[in-house]
């Protein structure tokens, strides 16, 4: 192994105190008197907190006293302080990869008891980055150019909030959505706790303003079916099914579901949960957008037949709009970023059967009962139940698939509130008796116990039991009025409670597809399926795929103002990239020393990052820098051992093992 | 559907848990995170009738006041039907650990046995089944079996399935049809089985669910004894609270043997049983999932498959089913209770699920737990009703339609 002359390297050795966290766990001074006596090693100092200003500072005017060419921290993670070291080293003159770090806080000091026995592992761990630093090259970290352009997907008021964000700043952004229409969840609901202000009077507004915006191309009913690239230059395959009707020559006029061959609606109506009708050609509801109808391929006579005679089509007249001729087409667009904003999924209480949901009809969902309350919903707004008859006692049970070890063991954190402003809303469009059976009412955030408060006083029922058993009341089977049998804990009493109307207060759930859509954006999912942020604290809306934030309840549940909240932070950061205009990479690549390389493609399809193709040319194997990210298959697959990498190189790697045991 | 609770782990707890090294453990650890939902005692059939149902035991535990509950009689009204053990959002073993341990500490401190219960649990001691017949009668059923039914001690050879037949449908009448059904079903499918015959004792199921540790012990050491004796491949059995105590407490002592339940075992078999039977029985019939076969072992349609292959069956359901099921109020003791509670003025279960079954309008309420057979043909007896109907196990059933 070749050894570098010492006049050459002159290596600055600093150990850190990080206050008590490693000075209390091991011998700093002992690592110290030892790094000293290491070949090349010119300076080794201690420092309380390196980190810190002067701890930099320190650095820096020993790299100029005393013509330092080599920099090794001893200290924490370099995920933590990599950065703030190499930037301080470059600010001295020198080329920031000069700098090494070695971890003796979370892999040492941390993680054992033995003072001795840490001391002598950080020596050794020191004597490694000494040898390795020695034969250290200078880098660049090569700057690559973002596109402008942003991809939302999903058109919820997460992605409505994020894409209105980015346009007002003058992005370019692409929203896809793969319903007919954008609102999501929120255009489903009556009134928004805490305040009681009508969902759709704070939605529709932004809807339409998503709609008319320039800078946005809305394409709802699509998909994004394929990505490829990395954080700047992402190539993106946007999938979008046939509606059946051309987008710009629909004016939403709606005179065509007027017309349609079936006089009456008589088809479950998706946007209303099934809960009311629709015809086969039909516009979700009245505030959608686009304002553009869309024909049920499933039950349109013209697709099932080919003998409709088509009242829709003439009714039309000559802005023909409706194609049944239309097939799924596919966009390809570069975005630079990317928003994931997909949303939720309410939890299916056919999962608990006890409930009786499916079972018996005056079971609901709460979901379903915001569209009963809804002016716009399928009833006007009136609660009815599906024997026409308004509930005069209705029960609400909290914790539906949430806080259970059979079904989801988080706390959806939403339900609470939901509950007591269906309570309260419920109470108001009928004067029913509502109960509501809790096991705790959570409400936090602001104005939301004084909500809480609100609704009790307004004299509901607030019974702090989980509803164990479901049953219609042995004494009025007939107009299917139910019993509920649950304990009140705080009475220490078994309740049966009888009801017309039963409400499930359903939890949130990652969506059906959550695992699909992971592997597309390159994602990590937490436990319980959501989305994983990059740091619960402190990162928030970063995805683990750089360029790629999230938004939303797909991250994990939460109520309206924070999503909106976070989606603001993901498009201030999608933003903050856009704006620098480039990204840094680090040059941890791996790079072909092309005369060694035989061409046998072996390496090709092991890269996790497609960055590796044949030049056709040469002949030869191809590394997009760009793409790589330094994982190192490649390198240890070589056959002719013709690939290296930068900060890894053979004699690097070795030395610093050497390192290693020699002091072992 | 809810996730059952896994069949798969081997024992439930240690063989010397109590009560005051529950908590160290970690079945006491989960006991620790109750949310005091109360869904326990709101499921609980006889919770209204409860001082402490299984959400204020946990709250006495954790507070260390325990000797307030066990002055309570009400744990002896726990029939073991795993309703709150299924529904606990936060997976608390109550009917496999808890609840049987305060129950022995209840029965210890109780100042007087309830006699029904004493007598009982004292037969089984000293023949071997709570009836209190004679040991040696227990094979006597065979004799009356339509096929034969071989015997370990006399054929000895090794067999494919041992059958583990167990007290009532040895020796009352109405069990013995359910024997008889299984022998002609093992028959016609061409089953190389055998019984333990006179040397086999009641697996002692209720005494571990009442947790007579010392009568269960007993019973154990002696069945084991005479299982190691014989070579086999699996244990079958059609009594529900049998399968429960070989697949839940006896592998703490030493039990590895495949095991299974003849509903199950036999569903394994349907397509071959589905030619043979012939008979069309013309009849509706509703299911009753058994607690240890449904809630405690996961197995809902193995029962209703099998009766779907019966010609001239149709299925109805009575409200409460599946996992929902209603107890019948026989397991934990209260087979031999049902004096105790009449004097407690509560309600007896099995007319409680009678009623429902009743309303479905169904010609048979068909089993799988030969205590049923007893609650619920009594429960019919006592209850007006104006429509006849039969109480059925589904290996009758089969039985019935079975090809001569």
């Amino acid at each position: 192994m070749r050894t570098p002359r010492p006049d050459q390297v002159r290596i600055g050795f600093y150990i850190c105190h990080c206050g008590t966290n490693i000075a209390g766990a091991l011998d700093v001074g002992e690592v110290v008197n030892h790094v000293a006596g290491l070949p090349g090693v010119a300076l080794a100092r201690d420092y309380k907190y390196l980190c810190s200003d002067p701890g930099q500072e320190l650095i820096q005017h020993d790299i100029r006293d005393h013509g330092l060419n080599r920099i090794v921290v001893a200290a924490c993670s370099p995920l933590m302080h990599e950065r703030t070291f190499r930037r301080a080293v470059e600010e001295a003159g020198l080329n920031p990869f000069y700098c090494h770090m070695v971890n003796i806080r979370e892999h040492d000091a941390w993680v054992h008891t033995d003072r001795q026995e840490a001391t002598a592992k950080a020596k050794a761990l020191a004597t490694g980055a000494v040898r390795r630093v020695a034969l250290h090259k200078p880098l660049e970290t090569k700057k690559v150019p973002i596109h402008g352009e942003v991809l939302v997907v999903g058109g919820g008021i997460a992605g409505i909030h994020a894409a209105l964000i980015l346009a007002d700043a003058g992005k370019r952004v692409y929203l896809v959505e793969r319903e007919p229409t954008i609102g999501g969840h929120m255009a489903r609901f009556d009134k928004t706790f805490p305040t009681l202000d009508c969902a759709a009077c704070i939605l529709t507004p932004k809807m339409s303003a998503v709609g008319a915006h320039p800078n946005i191309t809305l394409w709802t009913y699509s998909e994004v079916t394929q990505v490829e690239g990395y954080v700047g230059n992402f190539n993106v395959t946007v999938t979008r099914k046939p509606r059946y009707v051309i987008e710009d020559a629909c004016t939403g006029c709606l005179q065509c579901i007027e017309a349609c061959i079936y006089h009456d609606a008589r088809f479950p109506d998706e946007f209303n949960l099934g809960l009311g009708k629709r015809k086969p050609i039909h516009l979700p509801f009245p505030q959608a957008t686009p304002p553009v109808v869309l024909i049920d391929p499933g039950t349109c006579i013209e697709f099932k037949t080919g003998k409709c005679k088509k009242t829709c089509v003439e009714a039309c007249a000559d802005r023909r709009a409706i194609d049944f001729q239309q097939r799924e087409e596919t966009r390809q667009i570069q975005v630079g970023t990317i928003i994931i904003a997909t949303g939720f999924q309410t939890f299916d209480p056919r999962r608990i059967p006890y409930y009786g949901y499916g079972v018996f009809p005056t079971v609901y969902t709460a979901l379903e009962v915001e569209r009963l309350l809804n002016a716009a919903g399928p009833t006007g707004g009136e609660v009815i139940l599906r024997n026409g008859k308004p509930p005069q006692r209705v029960g609400i049970v909290h914790c539906v698939g949430s806080r259970d070890e059979n079904t989801n063991r988080y706390c959806s954190r939403v339900c609470c509130l939901y509950s007591l402003k269906l309570a309260h809303l419920i109470k108001e469009h009928t004067g029913a008796e509502v109960y509501n059976f809790y096991i705790d009412i959570r409400t936090p955030g602001k104005g939301m116990e004084e909500f809480y408060n609100r609704v009790a006083e307004e004299g509901m029922h607030l019974v702090r039991g989980k509803v164990a058993d479901v049953y219609p009341d042995p004494a009025d089977p007939a107009n299917g009025r139910l019993m509920l049998q649950v304990e009140d804990t705080l009475m220490g009493r078994i309740l049966k409670v009888p009801v017309d109307m039963l409400v499930l207060s359903v939890g949130l759930e990652p969506r059906a597809d959550t695992q699909e859509v992971r592997r597309k954006f390159n994602l990590c999912c937490g436990p319980e399926g959501f989305f994983l942020e990059r740091h619960p604290k402190l990162a928030p809306v970063s995805s683990y795929a750089e360029g790629v934030f999230l938004a939303g309840c797909c991250q994990g549940p939460k109520d309206i103002p924070d999503t909106v909240a976070q989606a603001g932070a993901a498009a201030a950061q999608a933003l903050a990239l856009i704006v620098r205009g480039y990204t840094e990479q680090e040059p941890n690549t791996a790079y072909v020393r092309e005369e060694d390389c035989s061409g046998c493609k072996s390496c090709i399809p092991l890269c996790p990052y497609t960055a590796i193709s044949l030049a056709a040319d040469k002949q030869k194997a191809f590394i997009n820098e760009a793409l790589c990210k330094g994982c190192g298959v490649c390198v240890a697959a070589c056959p002719s051992g013709s690939i290296g990498q930068n900060l890894f190189e053979d004699e690097q790697l070795l030395s610093e093992v050497e390192g290693v045991l020699t002091y072992a | 559907m809810i996730a059952t609770i896994e069949p798969e782990l081997a024992t439930v707890c240690q063989r010397d848990t109590t009560l005051e090294t529950l908590l160290q453990q970690p079945e006491g650890r989960r006991i620790l995170s109750c949310i005091q939902c109360g869904i326990c005692a709101g499921t609980c059939p006889y919770g209204e009738y409860m001082d402490f149902p299984p959400r204020r035991i946990i709250s006495m535990l954790r507070r260390g006041l325990m000797e307030e509950v066990f002055q309570s009689d009400s744990m002896l009204r726990c029939v073991a039907c795993y309703a709150c053990m299924t529904k606990c959002p936060r997976g608390i073993r109550l009917s496999d650990v808890l609840l049987p341990l305060v129950k022995e500490q209840t029965l210890q401190r109780a100042p007087e046995m309830p006699a029904e219960l004493q007598r009982s649990l004292q037969n089984t001691l000293r023949y071997g089944n709570p009836m209190g017949e004679s040991s040696r009668k227990r094979a006597n059923w065979v004799t009356t079996s339509p096929v034969p039914v071989p015997i370990l001690a006399e054929i000895r050879r090794p067999v494919d399935v041992l059958w583990f037949v167990e007290c009532y449908t040895s020796y009352y009448p109405r069990g013995q049809d359910n024997s008889r059904a299984v022998a002609r079903l093992f028959n016609a499918l061409g089953i190389d089985f055998a019984i333990l015959g006179n040397e086999e004792k009641c697996a002692g199921d209720c005494g571990q669910l009442t947790w007579e540790s010392g009568l269960f012990e007993t019973l154990t050491d002696y069945n084991m004894e005479i299982l190691r004796k014989y070579k086999f491949n699996r244990l079958v059995t059609g009594d529900t609270h049998a399968y429960n105590a070989f697949r839940i407490r006896y592998p703490m002592y030493g039990f590895n043997y495949e095991l299974e339940h003849t509903t199950p075992f036999l569903t394994r078999h349907v397509e071959q049983l589905k030619p043979r039977l012939k008979k069309p029985l013309n009849v509706t019939v509703t299911y009753h999932d058994a607690c240890c076969l449904g809630r405690r072992a996961g197995f809902y349609e193995e029962g209703r498959t099998l009766l779907r292959a019966i010609p001239g069956v149709k299925l109805v359901e009575m409200v409460h089913n599946r996992m929902n099921s209603l107890c019948c109020g026989g397991g934990g003791g209260g087979m031999w209770l049902d004096t105790y509670f009449k004097q407690k003025g509560m309600d007896r279960l099995s007319e409680r699920r009678i009623k429902e079954a009743l309303a479905t309008g169904a010609d048979v309420l068909a089993i799988s737990c030969p205590y049923e057979v007893y609650r619920f043909e009594d429960a019919l007896k006592t209850l007006p009703h104006a429509r006849p109907m039969r109480v059925r196990d589904v290996v009758e059933l089969l039985a019935e339609s079975l090809e001569d």
